[in-house]
Parts: structure tokens; sequence; C-alpha cells
């Protein structure tokens, strides 16, 4: 259980990690592939509002995911270190 | 082309909403100093906001007077490439929490220079105090002297009388409500500096002829056709695949360690809650971020289709205003300027206090009391601020480099120590140290502030903003970090002690049980080499 816990939190921040620069960074797709340039969306070229939209709503879905999945993990955490020390001993506070 | 010169039409309005702004920050100050008495209370407001409120501090801390002034004014300038290494700062503060802001939150830091005290030792904190310092009064001073220049064209008062006015008025009620002062008054500061620049832009977007008035933000697409007539270089993407990689060195990893954006994650009232806070962040800030690059957009678009030059580039906001909206409008606009340079301001300072009043002190004189302690907090954070103003009035040329510049450093010199010394128990602190000292003091020398002529990326932007020496230095830094320490630690020069390998578990959650075996591989550290000595090698080529 220990090591599974462990195995994920690595797994988590390095996808978290890899994600969110995605995200902050979508122009970078559309320079190493300049083909996915010239269409447009709402009037804007896509490569113009797509980084803009990623790097706000696309991040905002990302962080919702992180804060829930990384909460729950830290209930999965806490409730380990509780079998070791006792309940209510390391809460996250 | 015919130039178009900002004047306010209102001098009264303009300075009865600075004025009532600023009652309403004195009052919060106030009433903030009286809930404050501990010293978690002055650094931390007790670890007591909540995720909305914290949320709009966090936006309001980053999003500085640039976001009214430079970043329209270098839109204009550079046009879509610089929106797109804006965007990207939205990522700071996620991933300073996901990173280590979370770990440090639960050993409740004050700042990031208790961990590193905690992890490294007296020396390696008192190298970190300095870089962290020496970015915070760069990023201060250059809000105040963009504060006093405001106030100067704005109201038509001489630059000094107006940093003095301004300034005095901003460290007094910054210094009387502390962190709680500092976290509310944030809060209120990001509502007045969204509307400030979402409702106006809506106004003028009607009145250029846009469909999308109703939505300011992403609602512009209309006006593009007529963009592309009279700027078609406008959504060019016009650099090669490097400029906009060296954004994530320069750019992504330096804000990681500035101070006063980790302060924003310590005060949460949970690791949870801090977590929220992220989301609300992120919501705020796009909002406030994508009226810039509309308000950009316009200023360009107003250029083309008036054919009229807005002078000075940094007033386009305030022109925009004037021309299109009533004074009263303008004159709000201006109040959203002041709170952003403000909030920055406030962040700034409090880490300097946190800084110099908690961590330095607390090393030179560890058994100082909590109430002490508090007393020394609130005269650093007066001294920072006086400071910063004194400076303002004849700013060393090496201060007023762009604060984009000092993120390098940051990501250079500080960012390794943290993010390995919380990930990676071999992290060694003499090797911290060396390559703290040692990369950032290559950062400095190839940059064009200080030798110009051994500048790497001679005098181009790519140089000035760091882009192109972090590409070097920041890479240097993590792979000098991870050889150096495999190397000390074989020699058994200050190896990790038991205690510290202890305090990373526990920071990341796991108690008192304790796993010699957790974040101690050699996996991750050989990755980091390798990538590091890749980007090290792709970034010393000619820019």
């Amino acid at each position: 259980m220990k090591e599974k816990l462990y195995k994920k939190e690595l797994f988590l921040t390095v996808l978290f990690f890899i994600v969110l620069l995605v995200f902050g960074h979508f122009a970078q797709l559309f320079v190493l592939f300049p083909g996915l340039q010239g269409g447009s969306m709402w009037g804007f070229p896509v490569h113009y509002i797509v980084p803009i939209v990623m790097g706000w709503f696309g991040l905002l879905i990302v962080t919702i995911i992180m804060a829930v999945v990384l909460n729950k993990f830290d209930d999965d955490m806490e409730a380990l270190a509780d079998t070791f020390e006792g309940k209510g001993s390391n809460k996250n506070k | 082309m015919e130039t178009y010169e900002f004047v306010l039409p209102s001098l009264w309005m303009g300075l009865g909403v600075v004025i009532l702004l600023f009652a309403i920050f004195y009052y919060v100050g106030y009433r903030s100093a009286k809930i404050t008495t501990t010293a978690e209370d002055f650094y931390a407001a007790g670890y007591s906001i909540g995720p909305v409120a914290n949320g709009l501090a966090m936006a309001a801390t980053w999003a500085s007077l640039a976001t009214f002034m430079g970043v329209i004014a270098l839109i204009y300038a550079l046009k879509a490439p610089f929106v797109y290494l804006w965007i990207q700062w939205a990522l700071s503060i996620p991933l300073l929490t996901l990173l280590y802001g979370a770990c440090l939150r639960r050993m409740k830091a004050f700042t990031p220079a208790s961990f590193i005290k905690v992890r490294y030792g007296n020396e390696a904190a008192i190298i970190s105090i300095i870089w962290m310092c020496l970015a915070m009064v760069m990023y201060a001073l250059g809000q105040m002297i963009g504060l006093g220049m405001a106030f100067e064209v704005l109201f038509g008062i001489d630059y000094n009388y107006a940093l003095i006015i301004v300034g005095i008025a901003t460290v007094g009620f910054i210094t009387m409500g502390g962190m709680y002062g500092a976290s509310y008054n944030a809060a209120f500061q990001m509502v007045v500096m969204t509307l400030a620049i979402v409702l106006p832009m809506g106004a003028i977007m009607k009145t250029m002829g846009s469909s999308g008035w109703w939505f300011p933000p992403l609602a512009y697409g209309d006006m593009v056709p007529q963009m592309l007539n009279v700027i078609p270089d406008f959504f060019d993407m016009k650099y090669d695949y490097r400029w906009y990689f060296a954004l994530i060195p320069a750019f992504t990893m330096g804000p990681i360690a500035l101070p006063h954006l980790a302060m924003r994650i310590f005060t949460s009232s949970s690791v949870k809650s801090a977590r929220w806070s992220v989301v609300w962040f992120i919501l705020f800030l796009g909002l406030l971020f994508s009226g810039t690059y509309t308000a950009g957009f316009a200023g360009n678009y107003f250029t083309a289709t008036e054919g009229m030059q807005i002078k000075p580039p940094d007033m386009t906001i305030f022109a925009l205003n004037v021309f299109y909206n009533p004074a009263i409008v303008a004159a709000f606009v201006i109040g959203g300027a002041v709170a952003a340079g403000l909030s920055t301001i406030g962040g700034n300072l409090m880490a300097i206090s946190g800084l110099i009043g908690s961590d330095f002190l607390g090393i030179i004189r560890p058994k100082m009391e909590t109430k002490k302690k508090m007393t020394y907090g609130y005269a650093a954070l007066g001294i920072g601020g006086i400071a910063a103003i004194l400076l303002a009035f004849s700013p060393p040329a090496f201060l007023v480099t762009s604060i984009l510049w000092a993120f390098g450093l940051l990501a250079t010199a500080v960012a390794p120590g943290i993010l390995l010394g919380v990930w990676w128990k071999q992290t060694n602190k003499a090797a911290m140290m060396i390559s703290s000292v040692v990369c950032g003091a290559i950062y400095i020398i190839i940059s064009p502030h200080v030798l110009p002529n051994i500048s790497h990326g001679g005098q181009s932007l790519v140089a000035k903003l760091g882009m192109s020496g972090a590409m070097v230095t920041v890479p240097l830094a993590y792979a000098s970090l991870v050889i150096l320490s495999m190397l000390f630690n074989k020699m058994g020069i200050s190896a990790v002690d038991m205690d510290t390998k202890k305090m990373i578990d526990r920071i990341h959650g796991w108690g008192s049980e304790y796993d010699e075996r957790r974040y101690n591989g050699s996996v991750m550290p050989a990755a980091v080499v390798v990538i590091c000595v890749i980007i090290f090698i792709w970034g010393l080529q000619p820019w």
C-alpha cells in the first residue's frame, strides 16, 4: 500500500506537471506543427485564440481535476498515516 | 502618422477615485491590524484565508501595474507573440502548488527560505534570501517607479512629489495590515482591476463596431478581418521554435521561486483549500489577462483604423477610455491601474518582511521571542517600502532592468534548490550553495545588463529579457546540482542527515512513517541531467 501510494504521488506529480506545461504553452504546438495554423475559430486565427482559451479554460479544467485528484490522494495518505500513528494525528492542516 | 496624446479629462474625478480607493485600503489595513496578534497572523494571515479570497489575492499579487501599462504597450510593439509570452504566467501558482507549495504549507513555512533553512542550513538560506530579496526589491522598485510615473502623467504632478505621495500612502496601509491586510486588500483590488479592464472594454468595442461587446475577453473576432487589412502581421508567429521554448526555463520555472507568490499558498486555511484557491486563481487571472489582450488588440486596431499613434504606448488603455468613454469611466480605469500596482507592492513588501523579519533574524537571533519577531517584521516591511521609495528617486540602472529578467535569475539560483530539495533526498547542501552562487553569477555575467560585451544573445530582446541566458544557466543549475550532490555525498562532504531526510517524508504527508528509499532514487535525477544537458547545448547556440 505504501509503495503504491508513493508511486502514485510521483506519477500524479509528473503527469500534472506535463499537462500544465502543455496547456500553458499551447502556442508551441502551432510552431512545431505549422500545418495546424490556417483555420479560424470565433473569427480568430486558431493559433491565436486556442492558446488563449487553453491558457484560461483549459488550465481551469486541469486545476479542477488536480484539486479533486490530489485532495483525494491526500485523504488516502492521511488514512495510511493514521494506521501508523493513531487516528487524527496527520491531518493536512 | 498623427499622434494621440493622453490627457486626463477630469483631474478631480481621477483624484477622487484614487482617494476613495486608498480610504478603503486603509480601512481594511486598520481592521486587519486589530486581528494581527501573532507571527502566524502577521506573516501568514493565521493560515486562515479561504479559497475564493485567496484565489483573488493570488491573481492580484501576480497581476502587476504592467497588466494595465507595460503589457499593452508590448502587444503594441511585438503583437501576438507577446500574448503567448503572457499566457504562460498563469502556470506560476499551479506549478508552485503542485511541485512544492503543498509540501511547504504542511510544514507551516512563512517563505520558501524557511524551508531552505531547515533543508540545507543557515548559510544556504542566507544565499537564497539575498537572491529573493534582490528580485523583490527589483519588483517593488519597478512598481513604485511605475506608480510615480503614472501619477505624474495622469495628474500632472512632478515625478518626485508623486513618488513621495503615492509611496508613503502605499507603505502606510501595507505596513498597518500585515498579511491579513495584504490578503483582503489584494482580493478587493483584484475585483477593481478586473472590472476596470473588462467593462470599459465592452463599451469601447461597441463604439468600435464589434458585435462581441457583451464579452470583451473573447468575442472580438468580428474585428479581425479589418485588423488584418491594416496590420497583416498582427497574428504572425514570427520567431523560431527556440524562442517559444525559452519561455519555459526563463519565465515558467522562475516565478515558481517568487516568495510573494509562495506566501499566498502558505496563507491558505489548509493544503486542500490551497489547491482550490489555485482553481479560483486561474478563473480570475484568465478573465483579467484576456481583457488585457483585448485592450492590446484594440490599441492596435485604434491606430490602424483612426490613423493615430497613441503616445506614450504605456497609456494605451487610458487613452482608449478617454477617447471612447465618459470621464468617470477613464477615472475608474486609473483606479484599476493603481490597484494593480499596489497589490503587487503589498506582496513584495510582505515577502521582504518575511525573508528579513522572520527568516534572516531567525538565523542570526534564533532565540528571539515571537512578539519581538513580529515587531521586527513590521519594521522590515516599513523599511523595505521606504527603501523602494528612496531607490525610485534615482534608480540604479541595474535595478530597473525588466523584472522579467529577474525571473530567469530566480529560475537559476533559487528554484533548483527548492524543487530538488523537496523531491530528492540526496540534494546536498554544499552542492546547492555552489550551484546557486556560480550559476546565478553566470546568469548575471552573460546578460547584457552588467557586462554588455560578453552578453549571450548580444543586445537583442531575448538577451534583455533573460531568455537566452536562462536557456543556458537554468539547465546548468539543475544538472550541476544533481552531479555535485552525487559527488559530494560520495566524498562525505556535508552529507544529508537523517533528520533532514525524515523531514522530507513528513512534508510529503507521510507523518513519522519513514522509508529510506522514498525520494531517493536515481532515475529522476538522471533524467533531469540528460534533459538539462540537451537544453544547455541548444541554449548555447547563437541567437
